[in-house]
């Protein structure tokens, strides 16, 4: 038999950067909030630290392929295989525990991509529900409390801002400064990219981050990465009003007979099964497994999938494949570019953002000078894999080596999408996602053209040779971003989702990650992913909950 | 279920210069450290062997006892329930491949006409690791060349991977692996390379390792990013700083 607990008035499935402000604004608003997490809650202090075998190599944070596995396959017509795709940690924190913590904000183009170039043949371009000025006023509010540093007014094309950051960037590291010399001779556009962390002297008065460099990837021991878990997790609990949930996994989204979701199943950590009511549902898995939960819970009034009555959820996955290029510098001529160091970025641009049709393809992304990572997995394409040849290739280049990596905006396309196994099982018993991807031909273009063009800085950094990564046949995922399967529109019959991430054929629905996203963004989305939860918080706690909404006077965007 | 949050952690150190075997035979240790100093040869620099790479192998086939450190190095995590029962799958396939590949290694010496693989010379070994990798051994990195490659995952893992492939991973895991998993022997796999690693896995963990002193010390945003004025923008951190 089920056990019921006591209602109540917010659940929220998955505390991650999507969770983990509307976890805050909730609960501070007064309502009772209850958290679920599938993976544990580490302690950082205690959990964390510098070693690369644990967390780059056996995936101590990353999910165990073997417990919770994802398919991947390319087209309907090829079979799927088991594929760790998009890892994110499964944990209280999720993707803010690990991530380097890029910190951009999206442009003004990003909210209108539709409108800016029409259709694309073979993709699904669209507008956003809303613009860059909606969500303005939650960007600073997140760069003001996560605790995020950087230079306003260093990047050219930014949109309006109505404040600065907290802090100032760290200084250039000595790869970091290379890229600003190559930048600067092709007359591009460079500067510190903004951080998920703190620098001396902060307006927040946080501690300064130590640059340990044991960053992309690895857990934080010291607290001095902005992650949810270390800000709004303790924030939100502090009202009394939150309660967290961990190593709880939530497998259905409860549907009563008015169509209303009424809360969730879960199987807590000793294996048994439970009822949670609530009053609203708000889902921040990611979007992969957002997607996936949708789809798991089916019933009578929504036999294709919770709130699924468009055939869309799921749909228009966006991935934004990591690519780069690596130069090779002289050691007899160059200093040590020591690129093992730093907080994992040092210096980036947004100069090939915006669409310019003559390079062959529409839209941009944002590039970075990164670490290269510490010596196991140092990146370096192609080097030798054993003898003299691979000793010599790590002697000579560890120090000496650098990378300009590229956020790919891929194009969403409808076969791009998410759904369920229908062999796989994960160590829950219920059926994983299975990632259907091919690039879009802008897609392939894009990498082209970007990653010559950072060869082409690396060259005037004065690399002696430069090695291209471009984007393969697939999605490997390696981005660990997730946007696109439950997308936000004005029109119920082409979107799940309207402006606030409310389900528009399930009124106290939400789904408050990235999967609302209609496009991808040229940045990487957690920034925008928590300035988006936080205004669909806001909403939620001061219109929804208290039956404003009718009074709302809605002027929805036109559609273009 | 114990969360991984709760695992307790067993206060085991492995000690780099053991002979003691944990898992291989005596001819299988001395077979695949013969193997991995090839893999990472001794120069004027230490290799695999003066690593103790095989120390590191050794304890990492012996079960699940040392696959992940206590964060502070005091001891290693004690895996449990589901996360047990999948790492000791994952280590039964990989005690196998061990096996069958150090038998194989001794067939192909044997063919050629060397009595084990451990007892073959170099040239031999290296024609036998050459086979196994169904590739010729590579040659250094040329800056002249031009390749180009495609994107893949981050990080490493051994899920999935030939003898030959993770054995090549493993000696790097080995060699430039955190010291307290037995190998990389008083950092001789960083000082090869020039990585300033922690002295311990406990300075990582409250700040006492920093690689600040690798930042440039001096420097001036308006030099590094043309046209952008610290003092003149209103959006600026220094007016901001000063409000």
């Amino acid at each position: 038999m089920k056990r019921k607990m006591d209602p109540v008035d917010v659940v929220i499935v998955g505390l991650g950067a999507g969770g983990g402000p509307a976890a805050k604004v909730l609960s501070e608003a007064g309502y009772k909030v209850v958290g679920f997490d599938k993976g544990p809650w580490l302690r950082p202090e205690e959990h964390y630290s510098g070693d690369e075998l644990k967390f780059q190599n056996r995936s101590y944070l990353w999910p165990d392929v073997n417990l919770m596995p994802r398919t991947v396959r390319s087209d309907d017509k090829s079979e799927a295989r088991i594929f760790n795709f998009s890892p994110v940690p499964s944990n209280v924190g999720g993707g803010t525990s690990h991530m380097a913590g890029w910190m951009p904000r999206p442009r003004v183009s990003d909210f209108i991509f539709h409108s800016l170039h029409g259709a694309l043949e073979g993709a699904s371009l669209a507008d956003w529900p809303y613009r860059y000025e909606h969500l303005e006023p939650y960007l600073t509010k997140v760069e003001w409390s996560y605790g995020i540093s950087g230079l306003a007014g260093a990047d050219k094309g930014e949109g309006f801002r109505s404040k600065a950051y907290p802090s100032a960037p760290l200084p250039p590291t000595s790869f970091g400064k290379k890229f600003y010399e190559g930048s600067n001779k092709l007359g591009i556009n460079s500067f510190p990219l903004p951080m998920s962390h703190l620098t001396e002297g902060n307006a927040l008065g946080r501690p300064a981050v130590n640059r340990t460099s044991f960053w992309n990837q690895y857990g934080d021991p010291t607290q001095t990465r902005s992650s949810v878990a270390t800000t709004y997790i303790p924030e939100a609990l502090a009202t009394g009003n939150f309660e967290v949930r961990a190593d709880s996994f939530v497998r259905e989204v409860k549907v009563g007979k008015d169509g209303k979701a009424t809360g969730v199943i879960y199987i807590d950590p000793s294996g048994l099964e439970i009822e949670q009511d609530a009053r609203v549902v708000i889902l921040a898995l990611g979007a992969i497994e957002s997607a996936r939960l949708m789809l798991l819970s089916s019933s009578n009034k929504f036999p294709d999938g919770l709130a699924n009555d468009s055939g869309l959820v799921g749909k228009n996955a966006t991935f934004h494949e990591y690519i780069f290029a690596v130069g090779l510098f002289d050691r007899d001529m160059e200093d040590p570019l020591h690129g093992w160091t730093g907080n994992y970025q040092s210096g980036g641009s947004t100069h090939f953002y915006e669409t310019d049709e003559s390079r062959g393809h529409i839209g941009g992304g944002i590039i970075a000078t990164t670490q290269i990572g510490q010596a196991i997995n140092a990146i370096m394409p192609g080097r030798p894999t054993w003898g003299q040849a691979m000793k010599d290739a790590d002697r000579d280049y560890f120090d000496y080596s650098m990378k300009i990596g590229f956020i790919l905006q891929d194009m969403p396309q409808e076969t791009n999408r998410v759904d369920l196994d229908p062999t796989v099982k994960d160590a829950w018993g219920m059926p994983v996602a299975r990632i259907t991807n091919k690039p879009h031909a802008n897609d392939i273009a894009m990498s082209r053209w970007q990653i010559d063009k950072n060869q082409e800085i690396l060259q005037a950094a004065g690399a002696k040779k430069t090695i291209p990564v471009y984007l393969g046949d697939e999605f490997t995922g390696n981005a660990c971003h997730q946007q696109g399967t439950v997308r936000m529109g004005t029109d119920p019959a082409k979107s799940v989702l309207n402006e606030w991430g409310q389900a528009h054929s399930v009124e106290n629905l939400f789904v408050l990650d990235g999967a609302g996203f209609p496009t991808a963004l040229g940045v990487n989305p957690t920034l925008t992913i928590m300035a988006h939860s936080w205004r669909c918080a806001d909403y939620i706690a001061n219109t929804y909950m208290k039956g404003r909404s009718e009074r709302l006077n809605l002027s929805p965007i036109k559609k273009s | 279920m114990v969360s991984k949050a709760d695992w307790e952690i067993a206060p085991i150190h492995i000690d780099p210069d053991t002979t003691e075997k944990l898992f291989f035979t005596d001819h299988e240790w001395d077979t695949i450290e013969a193997a991995a100093a090839r893999i990472m040869p001794t120069d004027h620099d230490p290799g695999a062997r003066e690593a103790r790479v095989i120390v590191f192998i050794d304890r990492y086939l012996s079960g699940i006892d040392y696959l992940y450190a206590a964060a502070d190095g005091s001891g290693f995590l004690q895996l449990a329930d589901k996360d047990a029962h999948a790492a000791r799958a994952r280590n039964a396939n990989m005690q196998r491949l061990y096996r069958e590949g150090i038998l194989e290694l001794d067939t192909k010496a044997r063919e050629l006409r060397a009595p084990s693989f451990k007892e073959a010379s170099d040239q031999i070994q290296d024609e036998v690791l050459e086979q196994i990798s169904g590739a010729p051994k590579p040659v250094p990195v040329s800056l002249t060349s031009r390749e180009v490659y495609y994107s893949r995952l981050q990080g490493n893992t051994d899920e999935g991977k030939s003898f030959f492939d993770t054995l090549c991973l493993h000696v790097r895991q080995g060699f430039y692996g955190d010291p307290v998993y037995g190998g990389n022997k008083d950092q001789m796999g960083w000082k090869t390379v020039g990585f300033v690693g922690p002295k311990s896995l406990k300075d990582t963990m409250d700040g006492t390792y920093s690689t600040a002193e690798f930042f440039i010390q001096e420097y001036d945003w308006e030099d590094l990013v043309p046209g952008f004025k610290h003092s003149q923008d209103p959006t600026s951190n220094q007016q901001q700083n000063g409000q």
